[in-house]
């Protein structure tokens, strides 16, 4: 992967959204169909995966949000606690979920503390997995940003 | 620290005294307070303050208003001074909470607290390796007493269905013993017999005195010592007419009030001397809640306030001396009564109470104790302990008061002595004249000491106690014994080479010589296991695990073979059978494979294969995740293997090495885990749970994807606790992931090849 394949790399810059859109919509249905945070998170994993093949894993490492997969883990983290505090006001226990529903006019939307929570999930197993291994895609890169030609061959 | 900021630290006992005060005056007892906390699992905010609390509190915020002020003299100019002040702080407000705690469970926290500041507070001077190993002996024995008081507290939570203290010991009484409230009454008594050094974990006590002396007076005789005191105190009206419980505590009381007075004379150090008999009128304090009887609550009452009347300016005393001549070796010291006159005072009042001179307030506990045995049936035993107990009191009172500042046989080698301010001795000073004062007008403690046994006592009617100077039943004893006291006080020396080269025989068989041996055992055995198990080796890792998991899973199998069933035949659909042949494939090439990539391939065979079976049987988002944790997986590894056989490295050993008992093994494994997926889905189903959230799922959380809505919302906070998980192992494996990373590249392919290895 330290050599450039234009293809690949080209290919890989609509290919990123399109699996990251993938993961999206698998998070978003994930409460009435197969999906949810879990396997959103994974597939958002295999878009940094195809990122550190195209360039290197560095780049895939700055690609993801917050430029660091520690601390996009540490906000999904935050999230999924956050989404539980609401339901103190209501004095109910921590985590209980509160439905409703956002009027847009023309139609409907129903949003929940679920999805806030689903988020955090879907971050968490983003920013860690991707972390993992972009980690150890980095061990057979050199320094000089994937550029260089040597070793395939020794 | 400056003037005004140790004055701010003094407020807080200050203030906390008279708010204790001011609630005692105001507040009928016993007054509870409740807040809930885990209402779940029942433990709760909840305060009870009766009597006993109350007597407690008052020496808690009495004594720890004079260990404040005594400690801004004593460690003035110490440059962590103020780390003192927020310890003893800190442990004052956790002593409050755990005598005020109703809840097993609060007392436990707030008495682990105390341990926790205990082992700070002794390490105080943490740069002498003495302190560090006292620190850490405090804490061991505590600690561990700490624990087998949770699980004795949990287990009488458990049997009485409640965790409330007031409501056990109203409900004991009409239980019948069983074997678990016995089990949970001994283990509370060790938590309280460590916490209060009762023989045999008595030897803690002294060798925390490396404490600064502040810290001895308050912790390790005025208060966090009497908590084991306080606990059997508080649970005896619950247990008190066990007989188990009054033998255990009679025995342990006796013998370490007895031994402990002994050990007394085996020390030269002041303080060590005083260290001995705080822990031997521990054991007597044990041994009086073990006796029954009006009289005995009293006494216990009564001691628990003249012995932190007494003993904590005999502590500040040491300390003074400690201070004006630079040793606390009694053998050189003498005649400080000229240099040190105040102090000398303080010495003489607290040590006329400890010894139980008439018109003292020690007179007075002397003469209830006597009058309490003379009411209870008391073991033959105990009453001899408690002599030597109080013939020996006299003489460590005397050699306090009276020898270091009068009387020395040898000469004093401290011509330097001088005393110090009044910050050093005003508290002693105070102390001792409060018990002087309560020595002359005795009825003054009348009411504290009555509310005190009366919650000692609930059942009993009202206690009326009215103390009072007069000769009573015990009074010719009582001389007997200041006479006995006096005649070892005089031949203290003698008695001490006598008495020190007799115990000397036995100290390789004593409690300190064993916590040695056990503390040197741990990394004995620390090595052993290390050896033994984690070797390091990946197929030994592996083979271990497997072989446990063969052996427990078998022997479950076994155990319950006469409710086995056979599953029905069902015939198999094609998606079925293509997973079991891709997975079957998946294992075969995996064990006839030795090349790593085809081994991961041959793994990820499995894993898809697993995939598919999930998809025909109702699991898609199993399934789902499956094919995309496989994928990753196999995207990942077969990357980096790719990358290290480039630089000729992980290939694996180029004989294969195989332990001869892994074909076994591993045959052992499929075929129990076979026969337990048989057996299990043979077994009848049990829907309950299935039906619960096929019809809870859609009304309560909105949800038609059962397994998310398990996930996210019914059971939320394991998936929160899983994700944080899933979090931390990437935080752990951060920096071994960067170490590899830069070994990587300072050896980059080419440059550092092993010949040989080159292909």
């Amino acid at each position: 992967m330290n050599k450039r394949v234009v293809i690949l790399e080209s290919i890989s810059v609509p290919l990123y959204w399109v699996i990251l859109a993938a993961s999206v919509w698998v998070l978003l249905r994930g409460h009435n169909e197969p999906g949810g945070g879990f396997i959103g998170g994974l597939v958002a994993v295999s878009a940094s995966i195809l990122w550190a093949f195209a360039r290197n894993s560095d780049a895939a490492t700055c690609r993801l949000p917050l430029q660091s997969p520690l601390r996009l883990a540490a906000v999904g983290i935050a999230l999924a606690s956050a989404s539980g505090i609401p339901a103190f006001w209501l004095g109910a226990p921590y985590l209980t979920h509160i439905w409703g529903v956002l009027p847009l006019g023309f139609t409907e939307v129903a949003v929940s503390t679920v999805m806030i929570f689903d988020l955090g999930v879907y971050l968490t197993v983003w920013g860690a997995l991707a972390g993992y291994a972009l980690a150890l895609l980095s061990f057979g890169e050199s320094d000089d940003g994937g550029h260089a030609t040597e070793g395939g061959d020794a | 620290m400056s003037i005004a900021a140790r004055a701010a630290f003094v407020m807080i006992p200050l203030l906390s005294l008279v708010f204790v005060l001011w609630t005692a005056a105001s507040v009928p007892l016993p007054a509870s307070i409740q807040a809930a906390w885990v209402p779940a699992l029942g433990v709760n905010f909840n305060f009870h303050i009766d009597g006993l609390s109350l007597l407690m509190l008052l020496m808690i915020t009495g004594v720890g208003t004079a260990v404040f002020v005594y400690a801004g003299g004593y460690l003035e100019g110490h440059p962590q001074q103020n780390r003192l002040y927020i310890l003893l702080t800190l442990f004052m407000f956790a002593m409050i909470g755990c005598v005020t705690a109703d809840n097993l469970i609060v007392l436990f926290l707030f008495w682990e607290m105390t341990s926790l500041l205990s082992f700070m507070l002794v390490g105080f001077n943490h740069e002498d390796a003495s302190s560090r190993k006292s620190a850490q002996q405090a804490l061991v024995v505590t600690g561990s007493g700490g624990l087998a008081l949770l699980a004795g507290a949990i287990l009488l939570g458990q049997v009485m269905g409640t965790y409330s203290i007031q409501e056990i010991i109203s409900r004991v009484p009409g239980t019948e013993p069983s074997t678990a409230l016995t089990t949970a009454l001994l283990l509370i008594l060790l938590g309280a017999f460590t916490k209060s050094a009762q023989f045999p974990f008595h030897f803690w006590l002294p060798n925390a005195m490396s404490a600064p002396t502040p810290v001895s007076a308050y912790l390790h005789s005025a208060t966090m010592v009497k908590l084991g005191v306080y606990l059997v105190a508080r649970l005896d009206p619950g247990f008190g007419d066990w007989p188990l419980w009054q033998w255990t505590l009679q025995i342990v009381g006796s013998i370490t009030a007895a031994w402990g007075m002994l050990l007394a004379l085996r020390e030269r150090d002041l303080k060590r001397i005083l260290a001995w008999s705080t822990v031997a009128t521990l054991g007597t304090l044990v041994m009086l809640v073990g006796m029954d009887g009006q009289g005995a609550t009293v006494a216990v009452g009564a001691l628990l306030l003249a012995h932190a009347l007494y003993k904590a300016p005999l502590f500040f005393v040491a300390g003074n001396v400690d201070h004006g001549t630079g040793t606390r070796i009694i053998d050189q010291l003498g005649n400080l009564r000229h240099a040190m006159p105040w102090t000398a005072a303080a010495a003489l009042l607290a040590g006329f109470s400890m010894a139980g001179v008439p018109l003292s307030f020690g007179y007075v506990v002397k003469d209830v104790i006597t009058e309490a045995k003379t009411v209870s049936d008391v073991l033959e035993f105990a009453n001899v302990a408690n002599t030597i107990f109080g013939a020996v009191a006299v003489a460590v009172a005397a050699v306090a008061a009276v020898r270091i500042f009068w009387r020395h046989p040898g000469h004093n080698d401290t011509p330097e002595a001088h005393e110090g301010g009044l910050t050093l001795v005003g508290p002693p000073l105070v102390l001792a004249f409060i018990g002087v004062v309560l020595g002359l007008f005795p009825f003054l403690a009348d009411w504290l000491v009555g509310v005190a046994s009366q919650a000692m006592s609930p059942r009993a009617e009202a206690v009326a106690v009215h103390f009072a100077v007069h000769a009573g039943p015990g009074f010719l004893s009582l001389l007997m014994t200041l006479l006995v006291g006096v005649a070892v006080f005089w031949f203290w020396d003698p008695l001490h080479r006598l008495f020190d080269r007799w115990a000397s025989r036995f100290d390789a068989i004593s409690m300190v010589t064993n916590y040695d041996r056990f503390i040197q055992g741990i990394p004995r055995l620390a090595a052993l296991s290390t050896r033994a198990l984690q070797h390091g080796s990946l197929p030994g890792y592996s083979l271990l695990i497997v072989a446990f998991m063969s052996a427990f899973m078998g022997v479950i199998l076994v155990a319950g073979w006469h409710h086995w069933v056979w599953p029905d035949w069902v015939d198999p659909t094609a998606g079925f059978v293509v997973a079991c042949l891709l997975t079957a494939a998946g294992g075969v090439l995996a064990v006839l494979q030795r090349d790593r990539f085809v081994l991961l391939l041959a793994a990820g065979l499995v894993g898809f294969g697993s995939a598919i079976f999930f998809t025909y049987t109702g699991a898609p988002d199993v399934a789902y995740t499956q094919l995309v944790v496989e994928s990753v997986f196999v995207i990942v590894v077969a990357s980096v293997l790719l990358n290290l056989k480039k630089r000729g490295m992980g290939m694996g050993h180029e004989r294969i090495v195989t332990s001869r008992w892994a074909l076994p093994v591993a045959v052992v494994f499929g075929g129990v885990l076979t026969l337990w997926m048989l057996v299990a889905v043979g077994g009848a189903f049990d829907p309950a749970l299935t039906q619960f959230f096929a019809e809870k799922s859609v009304p309560d959380a909105h949800g038609r994807n059962v397994v998310n809505v398990i996930l996210v919302d019914f059971r939320a906070l394991d998936t929160l606790g899983e994700i944080t998980v899933v979090m931390l192992s990437f935080m752990a494996a951060l920096p071994l992931l960067q170490a590899v990373r830069v070994y990587m590249r300072r050896n980059k392919p080419g440059t550092n090849v092993p010949p040989g290895d080159q292909a």
